[in-house]
């Protein structure tokens, strides 16, 4: 689904991505971890198109396509969803309004027919259950005046709404509640299928309770240095990154 | 024009008459008025379109506990200059569209107490346009209201101006002023001029200004693309938003002013 070889990527004259190489097959969960600043969030937002950031050199193929050919709109068509870490708030434009123009312009890119008025409440009703998403908040502008557990929970309610192949999901987690951590990630769990595939960025092994990982990888400077099972990530909680950091310096 | 086939829709014959809208009430309408002097006793509801190039004049006398609500669509480059006197207890509701390179100069005389003005103007000038709102509002006496947001957006070569004072006499005590006008301009093309002014002569009142003037919001237009909007759909979607607590003061009139903007997306 997602094949990411040997991927550099700068932000001006810094590297921030030096290398980084990952598989991405239907059905598998994968968690990337490591200290702040290896370049998680950069990966998240070059594999959505973000124009802040350059693509030195390597490759990403996604549904057998050249990702970084595509536009950010046509990544997203084809299935490539982002939950960002700081969803952004667009005053005056109302979260229906958005997510019926969102799910029609997938629907289209797909050949398919716009949603009807009454298909599309229905959708949002039923999606919106799936992170007790307080169906207000649909009529209100995006993400403004949304606490940061609304804005989060907000986050996976388009994810559901859009049915993405695969959903990169940047820190979902921070700055979550514990109840709002479990609605959130539970969330996430019920969207899984055989046919999709998840890569949730995370600080925290807390997330990985609900979502179980396949992999869990290590982001360091830029690169993935060393690669586990969920057992990985209980160990980091624990250890820290230093024997891991210390292995690679030496 | 989208407003003139509604109001047709909804009876209108010729270019002056009345019109019933969907809120039960009778609206006059008076397209490309050349001059409009009215006294104001009791209410008027009010929709003027501007539609051809000329200049024209309108005066509004309220009278005291008078209510005038005016809804006003600039669709051709004209210049218009509006005088509204209000009388003790009146209240002056305008929501004010442009769409065209237009002159728009009101001024607000506020002359018995506890009048109040509400006044919402948002503006699309696009090629080489040039669209002014001035506005004026004087606190001429005590325990007055003014309340006034105008939002301006200019693309292409265009030149979008706000000209704003509010002024408080000195014996106007107790006056609550608010004045503020936002902007975003698209393209290194574009320009805005914005120069809001206050002067008060009066000790006890309260009075706010402000001005701003931005770019689109490149994060915001990242996020709605990256849920399948294109780079033009995503910045239309922006300015929709950004001009949409305007029109939403107009009712039902203020979904085919926000078709009218929207249209002039299209053509900056």
């Amino acid at each position: 689904m997602l094949s990411v070889k040997n991927l550099h990527a700068s932000v001006g004259d810094k590297e921030i991505l030096r290398g980084i190489n990952l598989e991405v097959r239907p059905g598998e969960v994968h968690a990337i971890m490591g200290p702040n600043g290896s370049g998680k969030s950069t990966f998240a937002s070059v594999l959505a198109g973000n124009e802040k950031f350059t693509v030195t050199s390597g490759s990403v193929e996604f549904m057998g396509q050249n990702l970084l050919d595509l536009s950010i709109e046509d990544r997203a068509r084809m299935g490539l969803f982002l939950g960002f870490q700081y969803p952004v708030e667009i005053p005056g434009v109302t979260m229906a309004n958005f997510m019926k123009m969102a799910v029609n312009e997938q629907r289209k890119f797909r050949g398919e027919d716009p949603l009807t008025a009454g298909e599309f409440l229905r959708l949002m009703r039923e999606k919106s259950a799936v992170v007790e998403l307080d169906s207000k908040l649909t009529s209100r502008a995006v993400n403004e005046g949304f606490s940061g557990g609304e804005k989060k929970k907000n986050e996976i309610f388009q994810m559901a709404m859009l049915d993405p192949k695969l959903a990169v999901l940047d820190e979902t987690d921070s700055g979550l509640d514990i109840d709002a951590l479990r609605i959130v990630a539970t969330g996430v769990t019920k969207l899984h299928t055989q046919n999709n595939a998840t890569i949730v960025i995370t600080h925290y092994q807390r997330l990985l309770d609900y979502i179980v990982p396949d992999y869990v990888h290590v982001l360091y400077k830029g690169q993935i240095i060393y690669s586990g099972d969920k057992t990985l990530a209980l160990k980091l909680e624990k250890e820290g990154y230093d024997w891991l950091i210390n292995q690679q310096e030496e | 024009m989208r407003l003139l086939d509604y109001l047709q829709s909804r009876g209108l014959r010729a270019n002056t008459g009345m019109c019933t809208l969907g809120d039960g009430q009778a609206w006059e309408i008076i397209v490309n008025p050349r001059s409009v002097e009215r006294t104001v006793r009791g209410r008027l509801s009010l929709i003027v379109v501007h539609g051809q190039e000329e200049k024209a004049k309108m005066h509004f006398d309220l009278t005291a506990g008078a209510s005038l609500s005016m809804i006003e669509l600039f669709a051709a480059d004209c210049a218009v200059e509006c005088n509204i006197h209000q009388q003790a207890e009146s209240d002056c509701r305008v929501v004010s569209v442009s769409v065209a390179g237009s002159k728009a100069d009101y001024t607000i005389d506020l002359d018995g107490a506890q009048a109040s003005n509400h006044m919402r103007a948002a503006y699309i000038a696009g090629g080489e346009e040039h669209t002014t709102v001035s506005l004026r509002v004087n606190h001429n006496v005590s325990d007055c209201q003014s309340d006034s947001l105008v939002k301006g957006v200019a693309g292409g070569k265009a030149v979008g101006e706000f000209h704003g004072l509010v002024y408080v006499a000195q014996d106007a005590q107790r006056t609550d002023a608010r004045q503020t006008n936002r902007n975003i301009e698209i393209g290194a093309d574009a320009k805005i001029i914005t120069k809001p002014q206050l002067e008060i002569y009066a000790d006890d009142v309260k009075c706010s200004h402000g001005a701003t003037v931005g770019q689109l919001d490149g994060d915001a237009i990242m996020y709605m693309r990256q849920r399948g909007l294109s780079l033009e759909q995503a910045r239309r979607m922006q300015i929709e938003g950004f001009v949409s607590d305007i029109v939403l003061h107009a009712g039902e009139i203020g979904e085919i002013l926000a078709e009218e903007l929207t249209s002039k997306l299209e053509r900056l």
